[in-house]
């Protein structure tokens, strides 16, 4: 049997409330600033939950074909821009340039797109309230007026997948592709069926990304209600933990065969090892106290890397701020690594909950963090929480104890994800 | 090397505008009676299209039969409950406490999780005016309902189906538009090969058949306006077609490995054979009309599988019923059968299901397994007029009798995704 192809990872892409470029987030990171700060994208003057981690950079920054702009949304334009600095870094692109023809065809048939998509908003049926208002609980009136105030390419805007098409047309990646609409396990779920798929053969490169802007009065409203939300910041593992606050962005990674990257001389940033994706099957809002999903997701990433828990060096948690997830969490790892678990750090309080784009996200930061030889600490914690203490979180910041790196990503719906990476350094 | 592992499909079920079960819809389709109809669950008499394919007299508390589930559930939910339930009894396997964490789940999931009436709740508080003020949602009174906020989420309908069914393991939902389904399919056939999971519900549920839905797909002038005539407002590949008919539904398969399936004496309704996607990288909602993207991924799909045109007897297409889309699919389809194209049965059952959007390619999967079975290629309804554009062996008329070695699935979404696979006859494989 050939031995399965060995995934190198040759470029990456970011934009949160944090930064957009990895160095300016890792910066503010490792020196302890988070990007959560009062909302400024609606009054938020009168709400119970003031605060989130927004990303201030200007859409015709990110992405400047301005022509664009109106017939996509700003979840899409985050996405957008992720990848193609990823593929940018990868250098990709030029490779192509120096291709015949046939070769091109083949090159971009055999490139693969894979989306972690927020999936929609609620802010975008906002637009039928002229009409809704208009005809007054009428629906016959609604139908024969909403024309005259809904953009006509309304659903375009609004499609999940505009990300896919998008990148698709701008790069000419015709391969195979996917989707992901599975909330917060989208992004972290891209990279793993991108890697898989270039693993069996499916496509010789992939681009995985994740993108998402889920915060919105609506969703600040029902996630708060649902006791989800903190009112000033994201503390992992912490005692006085309160809840998440939400972030925004997107994250991208460039994978390829090792063969290739090598072969075109690229810089290969690191290796993607495996991953498990799997329910708890506990409902939307659910998760299991004994940490039973994602303990097992970890299990399945470790088996379907071939490596023992004794590799890991690192562990980015999900650590996503609230009480049941963060314990669970706690439990789940202490479960698969027992009582002396590598070193575990989380980067929520940095940049905020960005939900679909949350696990690439932190990925990034975990390859990162391995390449500069540190596990950053959680600078907002104070007490680690005595209900799991002692547990290997700190404010100050660890070493990781080998160049391979665990990244745990929850959702609704019961999901847990973990991804295994190993730095090149 | 390795054998990569086969996969069976051993169980189906559907809740479709033409049936709310398999033998149903599926007695109908050969038929070619239509479930094309005025619009009813809504007052849609204002509206530029007014015709619809809706699910029909589908009592859910009596296929569902539990509070609980039912107020979890928005109108695609109960359909995708009630199509799972039923694919799960045909295979007569279900997850356990014991084996639940073998058990995969994948599904396209539709992209409207907001049911109407929850809209006009926050219209009514936040933009009485209709201008969207935030505060609204501050009010006193504000009705808010944290079952609603679960109903709307994107991977709603994992949550629910896999909790009700105690499914533990690998999970996803996709949205590729109208390639979702065929997606969530070639999705988890390739969890399964790579030995994430053992057992597999996969399928697609969606409706759009709401006045946002509806309203969206006015706007973009993608629906057929034969208001008077909706049974045959659906002609997909005739010279006169003029756009689709927005459906809803859902269907589920249950895929498990061909070899256990084997083991315990299942009915195996065909291999799961081939998936192939690609991306078209034309226009967002053109279809190229050379068929460039769409023959990469049949070419995918049959390279997948193993096989080859001159195996495949029968194209469940994605014929959509508008002028470009079924341009470019007979476009792709010459291109990749070539010599073969004129023997290849093709029809689009959407001729009389309408077009179920992301919940199409898991249907339109099931009809495949279904045309293998009974060795039936189920008619395209609604076809008189050659459009010289479209120029395949279109099933006319009446449905077509005869062995159908492998069959073929097409999905092409909005965007461009394009989805492909391949079923092959139980019969070919034990041979």
């Amino acid at each position: 049997m050939n031995s399965p192809r060995k995934i190198a990872i040759t470029g990456l892409g970011v934009v949160c409330g944090a930064g957009r470029t990895v160095e300016e987030i890792f910066e503010a990171i490792v020196s302890g600033r988070s990007a959560i700060a009062p909302i400024t994208q609606f009054d938020a003057s009168r709400w119970p939950v003031r605060v989130a981690a927004e990303c201030n950079v200007e859409n015709k920054i990110l992405v400047t074909d301005r022509k664009l702009h109106k017939s996509i949304s700003r979840t899409d334009i985050f996405g957008i821009y992720t990848a193609e600095s990823a593929i940018q870094q990868s250098g990709l692109l030029a490779h192509r340039e120096g291709l015949d023809d046939a070769a091109t065809i083949q090159f971009n048939d055999r490139s693969g797109i894979f989306a972690g998509s927020g999936g929609g908003n609620y802010g975008c049926n906002y637009d039928f309230f002229q009409a809704m208002a208009e005809s007054a609980g009428d629906l016959k009136k609604f139908g024969e007026q909403f024309a005259e105030s809904v953009n006509p390419m309304w659903l375009l805007r609004n499609l999940p997948n505009n990300v896919l098409c998008h990148v698709g047309i701008r790069n000419h990646f015709k391969g195979t592709n996917a989707c992901i609409t599975n909330h917060c396990v989208g992004g972290a779920m891209a990279v793993a069926e991108a890697a898989a798929a270039v693993r069996a053969g499916e496509a010789d490169r992939a681009v995985a990304v994740g993108h998402d802007a889920p915060f919105e009065p609506e969703t600040v409203f029902h996630y708060h209600r649902l006791g989800l939300l903190s009112p000033e910041m994201v503390r992992p593992f912490d005692r006085d933990r309160s809840g998440t606050v939400f972030g925004e962005g997107a994250a991208s990674v460039m994978l390829e065969t090792a063969e290739d990257a090598e072969t075109r001389g690229a810089k290969i940033l690191g290796e993607f090892l495996g991953s498990g994706c799997l329910t708890e099957a506990t409902g939307v809002l659910d998760i299991r106290p004994d940490g039973d999903g994602l303990s097992r997701a970890i299990q399945m990433a470790l088996a379907d890397a071939e490596i023992s828990a004794e590799a890991v060096g690192m562990i980015v948690a999900h650590g996503n701020g609230t009480h049941a997830s963060d314990a669970s969490e706690a439990i789940a790892i202490r479960r698969v690594f027992g009582e002396n678990p590598p070193p575990v750090t989380g980067f929520k309080w940095a940049y905020g909950h960005l939900i679909a784009a949350s696990g690439i996200l932190d990925l990034v930061f975990a390859l990162t963090a391995l390449r500069r030889k540190i596990v950053p600490g959680i600078a907002t914690l104070n007490l680690t929480d005595p209900e799991f203490a002692p547990f290997p979180v700190s404010k100050t910041a660890q070493q990781p104890r080998s160049a391979i790196a665990l990244v745990l990503c929850r959702g609704f719906g019961g999901m847990n994800v973990a991804l295994l990476v190993r730095a090149n350094l | 090397m390795t054998t990569r592992r086969r996969i069976a499909i051993t169980g189906i079920g559907m809740v479709t505008p033409v049936g709310n079960d398999v033998p149903t819809t599926w007695a109908n389709l050969q038929a070619g009676r239509s479930g094309l109809a005025t619009i009813r669950h809504f007052d849609a008499s204002g509206f530029p299209v007014r015709i619809g394919a809706e699910v029909k007299n589908f009592d859910a508390a009596a296929v569902i039969n539990n509070s609980k589930l039912l107020k979890h559930s928005t109108r695609s939910h109960r359909f995708a409950l009630a199509a799972a339930e039923e694919a799960l009894t045909d295979a007569g396997i279900r997850p356990t406490v014991s084996d639940g964490h073998r058990w995969g789940f994948c599904v396209g999931a539709g992209m409207m999780g907001v049911d109407y009436r929850e809209l006009e709740i926050v219209q009514k508080f936040c933009a009485p005016d209709g201008k969207f003020q935030p505060d609204g949602f501050l009010a006193e009174n504000f009705p808010a309902d944290p079952v609603a906020f679960c109903r709307s989420q994107t991977n709603s309908g994992l949550a629910l189906l896999t909790r009700h069914f105690g499914i533990r393991g690998y999970a996803t939902a996709v949205h590729t538009a109208c390639a979702s389904g065929g997606q969530a399919l070639g999705t988890a056939l390739k969890a399964m090969r790579r030995g994430h999971a053992d057992f597999m519900l996969a399928g697609g549920f969606d409706s759009m058949l709401n006045p946002i839905g509806l309203s969206a797909f006015c706007l973009l002038g993608a629906l057929s306006t034969d208001n008077d005539a909706p049974e045959r407002a659906s002609r997909p590949f005739d010279l006169t077609r003029n756009g689709f008919v927005l459906g809803e539904g859902a269907a589920f398969l249950v895929l498990e490995n061909w070899d256990s399936a084997r083991k315990r004496g299942a009915k195996i309704y065909a291999e799961l054979a081939g998936d192939g996607n690609s991306l078209s990288c034309y226009r967002i909602t053109d279809s190229p009309p050379d068929g460039d993207g769409p023959i990469q991924a049949i070419r995918q799909a049959l390279a997948d599988a193993g096989s080859s045109a001159d195996e495949i007897d029968y194209v469940n297409a994605h014929g959509t019923s508008t002028q470009m889309n079924d341009k470019s699919e007979c476009a792709a389809l010459r291109s990749v059968f070539v010599n073969q194209i004129s023997r290849v049965a093709v029809s689009s059952t959407k001729s009389c299901m309408g077009h179920l959007i992301a919940a199409a390619g898991a249907v339109e999967a099931a009809v495949c397994a279904l045309a293998i079975r009974d060795g039936i290629a189920p008619v395209n309804a609604n076809y008189s007029q050659p459009d010289p554009d479209c120029d395949v062996n279109i099933v006319r008329a009446k449905s077509q009798p005869g062995k159908i070695r492998a069959a073929m699935s097409n999905s092409l979404g909005f965007g461009g995704s394009n989805s492909s696979l391949v079923f092959r006859n139980p019969s070919e494989v034990d041979a």
